[in-house]
């Protein structure tokens, strides 16, 4: 039995839609009269509803973005995957032109009107799809040093604008979904080691930067300066320990009146630990851990190793930012800019987390519900990467639709070109698309693949 | 799945693993300490404000009552740069800079700028939105009617402690027990809940005084003070039936609502608080004790006129000589050689017993503080001159209010009231927590003081001591009193420094005001009759009518009297 798409992720995104918005409200609506104040000299008329409103608005924009991801054919997004990492790129450089805005000593954001924008939460996906394609090539060999070397060296030119903006946060969650998908891929440890020991003076240096210095003293001990720069940590701490097992109640935050900055954002996770205790907050953990699991699932199944690294690498993503937000929360990473997915009010991440999401339920559409993992394994060798008509695809009889309209055209000049670019011979699809066109019941069955 | 791969997971769910770890130690095993800390920085404990009961007069009209005015306060902890909030301060409220900016440098979290000051400068200070500097609301103690009434009522200190008066003596009452709400506050300090809504009030007193007799009296007071250029006078209105304290005051007086500077003197009640020698106020006693032990018949005949008489190795003199003089006249004229003869006759046990019977030499039980019990020595030490020198009142010490007292029970046929000013104590909501009972202790027969009570009638009447003090319309039951104050330097009695007083009651048939008048020191004049009659006339007449209490004269006058009673 087929099914059109993993439901599971979907009703893990509703909720975590649910709990975001519950949060962002609660967190929001009580405004000191004096911030009401200051916004009414800035010409704005501030509500309880002003932050809940633009949350809903970007959530629109979201499903659209996520519903545009879902339809996205699979062949498409591999030929975006360079042009949207350089367009990702271009995004990150913009901040620093005077469409960039600086907020709190970073300059992170670009005036999108009427809001603005992070780039980095982009740049995260677009490295994901960027990876996901790179990793599949058939040229990609795990042994060799130069197939690490490159998605290192892109990632590296992120990290080094990351460093120059600066977004910590962005360089520990990119360089985790990095070296995660590139050690997924099989690649060779010792690259990995001897990244890690060349890194080692680099982040010594970054260190040993006084603010970040003054960062990583107030993170080990945030109660020396608990008015100062341990303000934030020591207000979290409060109100999630002042949460307790079952919170102070919903919307009875006392830590939301000013105590806790950024409450609404970054530190929402404190928000809902105060409020619904240790039973919400361990719930919303254990949501995240569920859709990653889910994802992981989903990339088992995938059809090809472009989608298999796409779900891995969109499930990771988030996972790291979940976990790396936590962490922050609960003082064990020094603290970043890293909003929460799905939960925080932000728009950036909200819309792209939904993309991926989207994507995530693109690459689950077509799976089989029981079907065993291995049987399904698409990381295999001599897999043909460079397929555009997955499995799937073709169970779900979408290949006939395909290749009476659009083959022809389009998709053998695209296998053509494939061909040329990386020099593989372009036969198997070819094999491929006549036994899918000719053997369609043949192949509808299981243990059918080679 | 790829073995990668499950590494992959593994880690994650570790790093899932992790976060619930640390959640359980911060939400669960620390939750108490971060609660506290919660707690510490969220809650604030606010003091209600706490408004003292308000002070009526017998007819409901507002004494002593509580406006609401701002005291400015200071965290210092939240002030970045406290010479620039003093500059600020000081400008807006027109002071120098250093008298706050030790405040507002100091240590702690609290401290007071300014305190009762107008709700506008509070409104002024809060719209500067300096941090750390805010305003509570706080009850002053306010008397409207400025210096009525004021040693009666006393007066508070800057934190509403009763400090004299009543204030002093039923503050337990006025003021209500201090609580605390808790508060929460955001970061800014802003106050979330209505705890400050809230007020706690003290009980109410409704005292006997009446506000309009108050008025008179004191004015009148004040009037004799300066004509008669006085050293001080004192004065009281008592209903002689139930005592009732209806007015009382002594000049000079002070005002409640800025005490400072005031002589301790001015502020208490010497009503109550200060001994005179009595003088002839006093030859009351031994009149009623002759009449009451009848040692004397009301027509029995006096020879007074050697003008003196012999005790011991001291003379007493009268005033004038008068010849031969009934018992009626002795009082009457004041005689002091028919006084000390009466006296005489009765002996020193029976005048002793009769001036503790009406109540001299202790206290009278008034319901205010600071009442003195007077001077009377005990019997065993009376000297030979002592029966002569006590019935007309020297060698005794005693207070207006004991001699109103004495004058009361002849006023209400024979009974020793207890003078109070509480009449009740009434809880916010109304419920009644104190009612004060009129009581009386029955000391002479009725016709004793019926029969004394015409005798006293003469006094303002042809041939009387005191017709000044005779009131228009209305017969005056009252007597006289001149007594020479001891100079404390030569412990001799003065020739220039006399107490003057006047005390008596009106309608003397039906009488409804007992009053006092003692005027210390008076210039110019020195009788009793003279200097304290006057005063005591006007504040009869203008109490009475007042009171619009019916002239005795009003149909012999063929005066019509309208009655203003609702007919309800």
């Amino acid at each position: 039995m087929t099914s059109k798409h993993d439901k599971w992720i979907v009703v893990l995104l509703i909720l975590f839609i649910v709990v975001g918005l519950t949060a962002v409200y609660s967190s929001t609506s009580v405004i000191s009269p004096d911030v009401v104040e200051k916004y009414k000299k800035k010409g704005v008329e501030i509500s309880q509803f002003f932050y809940l409103k633009r949350q809903l608005f970007t959530l629109f924009l979201g499903m659209f973005t996520l519903l545009a991801a879902y339809k996205l054919p699979t062949h498409m997004l591999k030929k975006l995957s360079i042009p949207l990492l350089i367009f990702s790129m271009v995004c990150l450089l913009l901040v620093f032109s005077p469409l960039g805005v600086s907020a709190g000593g970073a300059r992170r954001w670009l005036r999108l009107w009427p809001s603005v924008f992070q780039p980095s939460e982009l740049v995260k996906l677009c490295m994901v799809i960027f990876l996901a394609w790179y990793l599949s090539l058939s040229s990609y060999n795990k042994e060799k040093f130069s197939s690490f070397i490159i998605p290192i060296g892109v990632m590296g030119v992120f990290q080094i604008v990351f460093l120059k903006q600066p977004d910590f946060g962005a360089v520990m969650s990119l360089g985790m979904l990095t070296l995660f998908m590139l050690f997924l891929s099989g690649t060779r440890l010792r690259y990995v080691f001897s990244l890690g020991i060349v890194a080692v003076p680099v982040i010594i240096k970054l260190i040993m930067e006084p603010y970040r210095w003054k960062r990583v003293v107030t993170f080990l001990d945030p109660w020396k300066d608990a008015q100062g720069s341990g303000f934030q940590l020591v207000q979290s701490f409060i109100a999630l320990g002042s949460g307790g097992a079952t919170g102070v109640g919903l919307g009875e935050s006392r830590q939301k009146l000013a105590f806790l900055p950024e409450v609404h954002t970054d530190f929402i996770f404190s928000l809902i630990g105060e409020e619904l205790g240790f039973a919400g907050a361990s719930l919303v953990v254990f949501l995240f851990l569920l859709l990653f699991l889910r994802g992981m699932r989903v990339a088992n199944r995938a059809a090809d190793n472009f989608s298999y690294y796409l779900a891995f690498g969109i499930s990771i993503m988030i996972a790291v930012q979940a976990i790396i937000n936590f962490s922050v929360v609960t003082g064990m990473v020094p603290t970043k800019g890293l909003p929460l997915p799905f939960v925080s009010y932000g728009g950036s991440s909200l819309i792209i987390n939904m993309t991926a999401i989207g994507l995530l339920l693109s690459v689950s559409r077509g799976q089989k519900r029981q079907t065993p993992v291995a049987a399904l394994s698409p990381v295999n060798e001599d897999m043909d990467s460079g397929s555009i008509v997955s499995r799937s695809d073709i169970a779900k009889n979408k290949v006939m639709q395909m290749t009476m309209s659009d083959v022809k055209s389009k998709k053998m000049s695209s296998k053509q070109r494939h061909s040329w670019q990386y020099g593989q011979p372009a036969s198997r699809p070819r094999i491929i698309w006549k036994a899918g066109l000719v053997q369609l019941p043949k192949r509808n069955s299981p243990g059918d693949k080679r | 799945m790829k073995k990668r791969a499950v590494i992959i997971s593994t880690v994650v769910i570790f790093g899932f693993f992790i976060v619930l770890l640390r959640m359980v130690d911060i939400m669960l095993v620390n939750h108490d300490r971060f609660m506290a800390k919660a707690q510490f920085q969220q809650v604030r404990k606010k003091a209600v404000p706490v408004k003292r009961g308000i002070i009526y007069d017998r007819k409901g009209r507002e004494l002593a009552i509580n406006l609401d005015t701002e005291s400015i306060f200071c965290d210092p902890s939240e002030i970045v740069s406290p010479e620039r909030a003093a500059a600020v301060l000081s400008r807006t409220m027109n002071a120098e800079p250093r008298a706050y900016l030790a405040k507002l440098a100091g240590e702690g979290r609290f401290n007071w700028l300014e305190r009762k000051q107008s709700p506008d400068l509070g409104s002024r200070i809060n719209n500067l939105k300096l941090r750390g500097i805010g305003t509570i609301t706080e009850p002053k103690r306010s008397y409207p009617k400025g210096r009525l009434a004021s040693q009666i009522l006393g007066f508070v200190d800057i934190d509403n402690n009763g400090i004299e008066g009543i204030e002093r003596q039923y503050n337990k009452y006025l003021e209500a027990q201090p609580e605390h709400v808790k508060v929460h506050r955001d970061a800014r300090g802003n106050m979330l809940s209505d705890g400050m809504m809230k007020e706690l009030k003290g009980s109410n007193i409704i005292l006997t005084i009446d506000e309009g007799l108050q008025y008179i009296l004191e004015k009148n007071l004040h009037e004799a003070m300066q004509h008669w250029k006085a050293a001080s006078a004192t004065a009281i209105i008592m209903s002689p039936a139930t005592g009732e304290i209806l007015a009382m005051s002594s000049m000079p007086d002070y005002d409640p609502n800025d005490p400072s500077g005031s002589k301790p003197e001015h502020r208490r009640s010497r009503s109550l608080t200060d001994i005179y020698e009595p003088g002839s106020t006093f030859k009351i006693i031994a009149g009623v004790a002759a009449l009451e032990e009848k040692v004397f018949s009301p027509s029995a005949k006096f020879d007074c006129s050697s003008g003196s008489i012999e005790l011991g190795d001291k003379k007493i003199k009268d005033a004038h000589k008068h010849g031969v003089l009934s018992f009626k006249e002795v009082i009457q004229k004041s005689s002091n050689v028919g006084t000390i003869k009466i006296a005489l006759k009765l002996g020193k046990d029976k005048m002793y017993d009769y001036i503790k019977m009406f109540g001299f030499g202790e206290k009278t039980g008034i319901d205010m503080a600071g009442e003195v019990s007077g001077i009377l020595r005990p019997l065993s030490r009376w000297s030979g001159l002592s029966i002569g020198s006590i019935s007309i009142g020297q060698e005794v010490g005693v207070t207006p209010l004991q001699v109103l007292r004495a004058y009361a029970a002849i006023a209400n046929g024979g009974y020793l009231i207890t003078p109070h000013v509480i009449s009740e104590i009434r809880t916010p909501e109304g419920g009644l927590l104190h009612k004060t009972v009129p009581q009386a202790e029955r000391i002479i027969s009725e016709s004793t003081a019926e029969t004394f009570k015409n005798i006293l009638k003469t006094v303002t009447e042809e041939g009387g001591t005191a017709l000044e003090a005779a009131v228009d319309g209305n017969s005056v039951a009252g007597k006289t009193g001149t007594a020479q104050i001891i100079d404390p330097r030569t412990k001799r009695y003065s020739r220039e420094k006399y107490v003057s007083s006047f005390v008596g009651f009106v309608p003397a048939d039906k009488p409804r005001l007992a009053m006092i008048v003692v005027i210390h020191e008076p210039k110019g004049k020195i009788y009793g009759g003279a200097v304290a009659g006057p005063v005591f006339r006007k504040t009869s007449n203008e109490a009475l009518s007042y009171l619009s209490v019916p002239r005795d004269d009003m149909q012999e006058k063929g005066l019509l009297l309208i009655s203003t009673t609702d007919k309800r």
